[in-house]
């Protein structure tokens, strides 16, 4: 099959075209730096050209609440147009667990829109909504730092590997399309600051941290349990020590 | 992979002769890229140096595509390339090799070039095909060398030879050197390439930037898209569509020459129709931001119907771009290009253009269109500014409607006097004539301010526009007539002058301005109001003309008395009746001898009822031609006979809220008769050749000296009328009958004519009066007047001595038969009492009765004793 990558160079997007290719598909990786925009259509309908399965990665290259909301419908309404032109037989797009919760959460709302887009469009989709992923530690540490303590809150949390969305991500590509959302999670769940704390210590990071009852998300407030599956989720293999170790055999 | 003689041997040190080489190649090869204008200049100009210091076949540039991780030929030696006829050849220059293959991961993974034998590798599964291409052509080995920038693989050198000896050592050597050289010259030329695509894309965009910057029409612009369109590569026609004012559909704005085929009825029919814009497709295109490429193929298969798509699909277009064209959020129209791939920056700089040019050629024409529309308002005003007339502003209207607007006329209709009946005014007789409804119906169909149109009309400020075809589908009867005109709307707006609603227009067209419908509307508003105030102000002046002719007729001829003259008792009983009846609108009938002042009582009359303020009109039925007398009591309309070339109102007209004197009414002929009871009877009269009929208020007062009893009974006046006529009648008694007025009306009458001719008459001599007492006054009051006006003339000094009585030698022959049945002393006896009494017993001396008979005084009295005449016998 060809299979379009859109964010294919990206963290996730490089996993899954790596898997893709292994499993002996033709993966596109597309991103502006390989000419396919999806924001200014360029390079767009060259590669769609045949393609059966486009799997929508990309990210805002903006936090801001307008850019996000304007780059997720601008970027889908775009890239659906043309899957649409092209005939793509299925369009797969990772999203975030609990996205329809957190409307006050800007990012969020953005998401919404293009799921949005994804729902009205005429093309067989799949919405894949994931937790955060593993990654995303030490960046979560640094924000919540402040004069050397790192203040989070006790939201759930629920943390999956990149490889693990990876391949979930390429699995569901090549799959039958759901029409349908499904979400996936890592293996553990635990309060944000627990896993954080951990991370620290793995890490040997002096940084102390201290637990809040501040539910605040990207600026806005999320319910406690908004981060994590509420139903039933595929779950990744990679557990945090799992995680951590491979994190120590790269470095 | 077993010839990696590069890795396992050991390197030599290179002589210095090689070292010369490589040097000297390497600043061949910078004078070379220096000099390079087209990208395969450069493998030509390398393989030419190279060649002439080692062998080989030929050489390729390949480049690695990042995004699926393939790498693909780039610069290509079209010269000596040994498998330029092969059957493969534009496959293999098109192709994507993977780069997920042994072969080329050996080549990754060198530090520096390696050769393969190709009988070796070239049949493994995964290795790519050119190598067995190439095997085909004779070549036996090559020399793959990575190129890297910035320490990333980029693409490869392939070098190709045919001998088995395969590639020296120093050859290997010196390509190693000087492939950093060649990675750089590469990625030179590629962005060297970009940056010519950018600019050859800038000045492209700049060209037709200044192109569409002199358009000013529809036509400019398709001239300058066609000039631009033309430079695009592989470009196989274009179509420029624009959203039609409905918003909802499509139509060809600019076409393509190129394609153009008018002798083929298919392209005609894609070329004027007009197709929806949610058709599955162009609303797509409308919707994206981006240019859109389609398969015409997939589109049709998913079922889009609209026919230029079969049409394109028809004329082997595969794919299609189609691109939005907008200005600001308004979408204007879509850019369809036949092509089969898509420049992103291009088509949008394109676009952008063209949406600018269109934009403004829209604007442009809009405010053509509204100058237009002025002018002709404007001409509009001038022509109406001349119409005096409804026929002007008839032929005014229908000439703006027809010329200029393609519109008809159905009904003007105005509001009457009433404020409610809504009578046609003007109207298309041709246009219901297909609904079979004539030209009489529409005259006569009255409606009023109440009909639910009409009222939605006269409430709305700029009138109201049926969609016939909606109003039909409510069932209504008027939209059954309205569709027979075969237009799609009719434009109803309210007529108003001022504040002042006239009345309502009714217009039937396929399209109106709204600018233009309110434009003329307000001047047909103004020019309805003018004629009707012409029309009012004129039938004013036509009044106070008659009016004023009337009266200077009545001046010459009318008794000026102020009053009425005598307290004599017959007198009284006259004006006890005549107290009774003015006030009140009863018919009267005024009898008397002629000359007793029946115009005097009926004037009376009028002037102490209500309807004094209105002058009283009199019409002297004696006086008339028979065949006129019609005509004057009833007017006529213009054309009614022969000689009427005006219309004339009728005295029962101008005596309206008045009162009518029919004098002389015994003389009416009979016809006449007939009519006028008609009149009296319904209270309306019809002018001559007239169609409609005109209430009126009028109180009558007829005169006659003759005895109508006696003239019904001949046959000669009509007993009805008699009696309608014969409702209060006052008898006005001879002046004979009033012998004690005589006094008192010769010295008002000598009053009056000395004042006129300015004589002072101060005394009527008791001889004068005694005269005039004892005359019998025929004429009565009105021969006392004449008598008395030449008795004034004649007077020669301040007492009036003589009057000058007509002598009674004519004596009355009426009396005649009456005398003729008498004895002689009956007829004596009865004379002198007669003459005895009109001298009030005076028997001779001036005014007595012996002057009369014309004997001596003595002989009267004897005469008198001999027939027994006594005192009581005239003092009776």
């Amino acid at each position: 099959m060809k299979i379009v990558v859109i964010g294919g160079t990206g963290l996730i997007g490089t996993k899954v075209v790596a898997n893709l290719r292994q499993w002996g598909h033709q993966a596109i990786a597309a991103s502006p730096i390989t000419g396919v925009n999806t924001i200014t259509g360029e390079g767009l309908a060259e590669a769609m050209k045949d393609t059966d399965v486009v799997v929508d990665l990309a990210n805002a290259p903006s936090w801001e609440d307008k850019a996000v909301l304007d780059f997720f419908t601008t970027a889908g309404h775009n890239l659906l147009a043309a899957e649409v032109n092209a005939g793509v037989k299925h369009h797969l797009c990772l999203s975030i667990v609990g996205v329809d919760l957190m409307k006050n959460v800007g990012y969020m709302r953005g998401k919404m829109a293009q799921e949005g887009e994804i729902k009205k469009s005429t093309v067989p989709y799949t919405i894949i909504r994931s937790t955060q992923f593993l990654e995303f530690l030490p960046g979560i540490a640094n924000q919540a730092t402040k004069d050397n303590e790192v203040h989070l809150s006790s939201l759930q949390f629920q943390p999956i590997a990149a490889d693990d969305v990876a391949l979930l991500v390429a699995k569901a590509a090549v799959a039958e399309p759901l029409n349908g959302t499904m979400e996936i999670a890592g293996p553990e769940r635990m309060h944000m600051y627990e896993i954080v704390e951990r991370y620290l210590k793995a890490t040997n990071d002096p940084r102390k941290v201290v637990p809040n009852n501040d539910n605040h998300y990207y600026g806005g407030e999320i319910g406690e349990s908004d981060l994590v599956p509420a139903g039933k989720a595929s779950l990744g293999e990679t557990s945090f020590e799992k995680w951590m170790a491979s994190q120590a055999a790269n470095a | 992979m077993k010839m990696e003689n590069g890795q396992v041997t050991e390197l030599p040190v290179p002589s210095k002769a090689a070292l010369e080489q490589e040097r000297k190649i390497l600043l061949d090869l910078g004078n070379d890229i220096a000099r390079v204008r087209e990208k395969n200049d450069l493998i030509t100009l390398f393989s030419k140096r190279i060649k002439s210091f080692f062998y080989f076949t030929h050489t390729i540039v390949t480049l690695i595509e990042s995004k699926d991780e393939t790498y693909t030929p780039f610069l290509l030696d079209h010269e000596h390339s040994p498998i330029r006829d092969h059957n493969r050849y534009g496959e293999m220059v098109a192709a994507h090799f993977s780069l997920n293959d042994p072969f080329i991961q050996a080549v990754l993974a060198a530090d520096g070039p390696i050769s393969f034998l190709l009988e070796d590798i070239m049949d493994k599964p995964q290795s790519p095909s050119f190598l067995k291409v190439n095997y085909e052509r004779g070549v036996r080995e090559i020399l793959m060398t990575t190129l890297r920038n910035e320490e990333k693989p980029v693409g490869f050198i392939h070098i190709y030879t045919d001998r088995t000896e395969g590639f020296s050592l120093e050859f290997r050597d010196t390509i190693k050197g000087i492939t950093p050289q060649l990675a750089s010259a590469v990625a030179n030329i590629i962005k060297n390439e970009e940056i010519l695509n950018k600019e050859r894309e800038k000045s492209f965009l700049l060209e037709f930037s200044s192109e569409i910057a002199a358009v000013r029409t529809k036509e400019d612009l398709a001239l300058a898209v066609h000039t631009g369109l033309s430079k695009l590569n592989a470009l196989r026609g274009y179509v420029i569509r624009k959203i039609n004012e409905d918003g909802e559909t499509l139509s060809t704005y600019i076409y393509d020459p190129g394609i153009a085929n008018f002798d083929d009825p298919e392209w005609v029919a894609v070329t004027t129709a007009r197709f929806p814009l949610y058709d599955g497709l162009q609303n797509r295109v409308l919707e994206s931001y981006i240019p859109l490429l389609f398969s015409v193929e997939r589109e049709v298969q998913r079922g889009i119907t609209s026919s230029y798509l079969h049409y394109w699909k028809k004329v082997g277009y595969r794919t299609m771009v189609g691109i939005r064209l907008h200005y600001g959020i308004t979408n204007l129209g879509i850019l369809w290009l036949g092509i089969e791939e898509i420049n992103i920056q291009l088509l949008q700089g394109i676009c952008f253009q063209i949406s600018v040019a269109m934009a403004n050629i829209v604007a442009n024409e809009q405010v053509e269109k509204t100058q237009q529309e002025q002018a002709f308002l404007l001409d509009f005003s001038n022509d109406i500014a001349q119409v005096k007339t409804k026929p002007d502003l008839e032929a005014a209207i229908f000439k703006v409607l027809d010329n200029a607007l393609h519109s008809k006329l159905s009904m003007i209709r105005l509001i009457a006097d009433d404020g409610v009946s809504m009578p046609a005014y003007m109207f298309d007789n041709t246009l219901f004539v297909n609904a079979g409804v004539t030209h009489e119906q529409m005259a006569a169909s009255v409606i009023t301010i109440e009909e639910p149109y009409t009222a939605k009309v006269l409430a709305s400020k700029d009138g109201v526009v049926f969609d016939i075809a909606e109003e039909l589908k409510g069932g209504s009867a008027y939209a059954k007539l309205w569709a027979a005109t075969g237009l799609k709307y009719v434009y109803a707006l309210p007529l108003r002058a001022g504040n002042k609603l006239l009345g309502t227009i009714w217009l039937h067209s396929d399209w109106l301005s709204q600018l233009v419908l309110r434009g003329i509307c307000a001047q047909i508003s103004v020019a309805i109001d003018n004629i009707q105030a012409n029309e009012k102000l004129l039938a004013y002046k036509k009044q106070l003309e008659v009016e004023n002719d009337y009266l200077k007729e009545q001046i010459k001829t009318i008794y000026n008395f102020s009053e009425i003259v005598g307290s004599g008792e017959a007198m009284q009983e006259v004006y006890r009746l005549m107290s009774i009846v003015a006030s009140t609108n009863t018919t009267v009938l005024v009898l008397g001898e002629t000359g007793t002042g029946k115009e005097l009582i009926a004037r009376a009359l009028h002037n102490s009822s209500s309807r004094k303020d209105k002058l009283m009109v009199k019409v002297n039925c004696a006086a008339l031609p028979t065949n006129l007398i019609e005509s004057e009591l009833f007017g006529h309309e213009r054309g009614a006979f022969t000689g009427a070339l005006d219309r004339r109102i009728g005295k029962f007209e101008l005596a309206n809220h008045s009162t009518l004197f029919l004098d002389e009414i015994g003389e009416l002929p009979l016809e006449a008769q007939s009519k006028l009871l008609r009149v009296i009877q319904e209270r309306e009269v019809e002018r001559l050749g007239g169609k409609q009929t005109i209430k009126v208020d009028v109180r009558l007062i007829a005169a006659t000296n003759r005895n109508l009893e006696e003239e019904v009974k001949a046959g000669r006046f009509r007993a009805d009328l008699y009696f309608r006529l014969n409702v209060f009648p006052i008898n006005l008694p001879p002046l004979r009958d009033r012998a004690e007025d005589i006094e008192p009306l010769i010295h008002f009458f000598v009053a009056k004519f000395a004042k006129n001719t300015g004589r002072k008459i101060r005394k009527v001599s008791p001889k004068v009066i005694q005269q005039l007492r004892s005359y019998t006054w025929p004429g009565n009051v009105r021969e006392l007047e004449h008598l008395i006006e030449r008795s004034v003339l004649l007077a020669t000094d301040e007492v009036l001595q003589d009057v000058y009585i007509p002598k009674q030698s004519t004596s009355d022959k009426q009396d005649l038969s009456f005398i003729l049945n008498r004895t002689l002393e009956e007829v004596e006896r009865g004379y002198i009492v007669e003459v005895l009494k009109r001298c009030a017993g005076k028997i001779s001396g001036p005014g007595g009765a012996a002057e009369i008979l014309d004997v001596p005084g003595n002989t009267l009295h004897s005469k008198m004793k001999k027939l027994g005449i006594t005192k009581a016998d005239y003092f009776s």
